[in-house]
């Protein structure tokens, strides 16, 4: 048996972070999270304990994926670490909640938290342009969402410029790539939406959409954003901090642009109504103007008849003049000196009067006056 | 038919008319200027129905031509 080595403390605590260092650079350790405490709004400190055994854990709030409780299930990833003075604790990297229930209490706590922030206040929300020209898409190449929602894009709009950043949809990177994927499409010229899509999955396989920078990364977006995670039911995070939710990529695809045979028979619709209603009013001017004419014609008919009339009763008086039907009824016209006698008070015994038959004039001697 | 600009309107043609039949309203008539009136106004008389009649005949073929 060889003798034991005997170390001063400082060297002791050196040589066993660099053993463990060496053996274990980085662990990941799942059990039940205790004793959570945050110092100083920054510094935090945790247990993850079993049955039978209890890690202490040291990191920031900034490894936090969300608001977290003493006994929810969670997986940390972090350096293992001997401190000269605090003793034994893992240096967090990443904190994961694990096992549906844990994952769904975790998304509840950030969900109330990030609602009485106004996150999520539909005051927030801004329309997408309908149809936009140019998009950024946040989704894994080699997903089924990603091939729907392009089937489904193409099938129905085609022409449209599309930045695509491909990520990891799930796992530990996920998150990270997907906040600079958003960094980096906003920093984009001409940029109209950002599609943030990813497919069915368990909610482990999802919880990278409802992980706390990420939702903020999404709301904090100065391109809207159309996010649709996994199928209708499930509900992420992300999906209510985005401007507009789809229930799947392909309905993403469906919210985002029109269908063009939907769009060219309403135009051929709208089309079809317009000739009709100019039809229409051709007509309609036609038939006025036809009335119009039917008037002015009856008008001047009119006109005409009344000086017709005027005419008739004008002949009528001319008839009446006639010097000759006067003589010629055996009338006479007797004068004195040019002018017409049409009294025996404008004559006398013994005047000479000129007497004009129809054929003739006379001179005659007045002999005799009688008052009839 | 007159040259358009020559051809008395129908209401030249009314007033002349009326002028003669006024004129055998007065008191001393002679019955040759009697018989002279009496024919111009028969003879205007004519004229403002042709004038009619040709007025009448424009509206009809204006309404046909519709």
């Amino acid at each position: 048996m060889s003798p034991d080595i005997v170390f001063e403390v400082s060297d002791f605590v050196a040589v066993f972070n660099q053993t463990i260092e060496y053996t274990y650079p980085s662990v990941s350790i799942v059990g039940e999270l205790a004793n959570l405490k945050v110092s100083k709004g920054r510094w935090l400190y945790f247990d993850v304990k079993d049955d039978s055994a209890s890690v202490r854990f040291f990191g920031t709030v900034y490894n936090l994926p969300g608001p977290l409780e003493d006994g929810m299930r969670i997986q940390v990833r972090g350096t293992p670490r001997l401190h000269p003075q605090f003793g034994f604790s893992v240096s967090v990297q990443q904190i994961t909640p694990v096992g549906e229930g844990a994952i769904k209490r975790a998304a509840d706590l950030l969900k109330a938290k990030l609602q009485t922030e106004g996150l999520f206040d539909a005051a927030r929300k801004r329309p997408l342009p309908y149809p936009p020209q140019r998009i950024g898409l946040i989704a894994s190449a080699e997903s089924a969402a990603y091939a729907d929602f392009m089937k489904i894009l193409g099938h129905r709009w085609a022409g449209i410029d599309i930045v695509h950043c491909d990520v990891q949809v799930q796992g530990e990177s996920a998150p990270e790539q997907i906040i600079n994927a958003l960094t980096r499409l906003n920093a984009e010229a001409g940029l109209e939406a950002i599609v943030l899509i990813r497919g069915g999955g368990s909610a482990d396989d999802l919880q990278s959409f409802s992980i706390e920078q990420v939702v903020r990364a999404v709301a904090a977006s100065r391109v809207p954003v159309l996010a649709a995670i996994g199928h209708e039911i499930d509900e992420s995070l992300v999906e209510l901090a985005a401007d507009v939710r789809a229930s799947t990529p392909s309905n993403a695809a469906e919210l985002l642009v029109p269908d063009k045979r939907a769009v060219q028979a309403m135009i051929a619709e709208q089309l079809r109504i317009a000739q009709n209603t100019m039809l229409h009013t051709v007509q309609m001017n036609q038939n006025t103007l036809s009335q119009d004419v039917q008037q002015l014609q009856a008008r001047m008919q009119h006109c005409v008849t009344t000086h017709r009339s005027e005419l008739a009763v004008r002949r009528q008086v001319i008839h009446g003049y006639d010097p000759r039907r006067i003589l010629a009824a055996g009338y006479a016209i007797v004068s004195r000196g040019g002018s017409r006698i049409r009294s025996i008070t404008e004559a006398e015994k013994g005047l000479s009067l000129q007497i004009t038959l129809q054929d003739g004039q006379l001179t005659a001697v007045v002999t005799d006056v009688h008052k009839v | 038919m007159e040259n358009m600009a020559t051809q008395k309107k129908y209401h030249q043609l009314r007033e002349e008319l009326d002028q003669l039949l006024a004129w055998f309203d007065q008191d001393q008539l002679d019955v040759d200027e009697a018989l002279k009136k009496y024919e111009a106004a028969t003879k205007l008389a004519d004229q403002m129905e042709v004038y009619l009649k040709t007025a009448e005949n424009s509206i009809q073929k204006l309404t046909k031509q519709k």
